[in-house]
């Protein structure tokens, strides 16, 4: 997919900013439908994972402060966790907090699973500054299909 | 398990067989790689079951080996 140009690529601010509020928006403005689809579910899959292993205390900025700076490349959603997490959660009482505190591996992997989803929205939005306008993922079966229906032939 | 609040409290069941969650995080991570990577869509679905096997397998192997290493190669290397 990258290919090496003598031409200046525009660096698409708006597009990672998009890409920053929901994942996969970025390339989706950039005309890239497929590939941005593919990977808000991708990210929105593993913040959802994350979220239903290890519960809303897998986002905790106060707590987890390192693991929150890899967490919050996901956008909104992940500070919209955080704040459930210090609203609901933190005023709790020790013995409250009893039963919606993650222990051990679940912590551990509701936490790892956000922070992955993080790191790879960050990887994603590195990829946006040397993406290329409507560079989409390419689906002959559609394309054949259409073809047909407009009565074309084989392409090469 | 039966009072469990999805999303509020944490998945204590799954405690015991934590590793399992490698598997869905492997194929998170294979959706989001792939679809970066892959210029086609033909291929895709292949190209992150096989991304996800070899995330799986590769720490799996990593586990094992760290494995051996502790039980069996330290020990050697302690006797006198």
């Amino acid at each position: 997919m990258p290919q090496n140009t003598n031409q200046e690529q525009p660096v698409h601010v708006t597009a990672i900013i998009l890409g920053w509020i929901l994942p996969g928006l970025g390339h989706i403005s950039l005309g890239q439908k497929r590939r941005g689809t593919l990977i808000m579910v991708g990210i929105l899959f593993l913040v959802l994972c994350g979220a239903l292993v290890g519960g809303i205390d897998a986002v905790d900025h106060n707590k987890d402060g390192l693991w929150f700076i890899a967490q919050v490349w996901c956008g909104p959603v992940v500070i919209g966790i955080d704040l459930l997490n210090q609203t609901i959660l933190a005023p709790l009482p020790i013995t409250g907090k009893a039963t919606y505190v993650g222990l051990s591996h679940v912590n551990e992997i509701g936490t790892l699973c956000i922070a992955m989803a993080g790191l790879m929205n960050f990887v994603v939005l590195l990829d946006l500054l040397q993406a290329k306008q409507g560079d989409d993922l390419v689906c002959t079966f559609t394309d054949r299909k259409g073809d047909a229906a407009l009565g074309r032939g084989d392409k090469q | 398990m039966i009072a469990w609040t999805p999303f509020l409290e944490p998945l204590n069941a799954m405690q015991s067989v934590w590793y399992l969650l490698l598997i869905p995080m492997a194929f998170g991570i294979a959706v989001v790689y792939r679809a970066l990577r892959e210029p086609s869509y033909n291929t895709y679905w292949r190209a992150v079951v096989i991304m996800t096997l070899q995330v799986v397998f590769g720490i799996a192997a990593i586990a094992i080996a760290l494995g051996v290493f502790v039980q069996w190669v330290i020990p050697l290397l302690n006797q006198p």
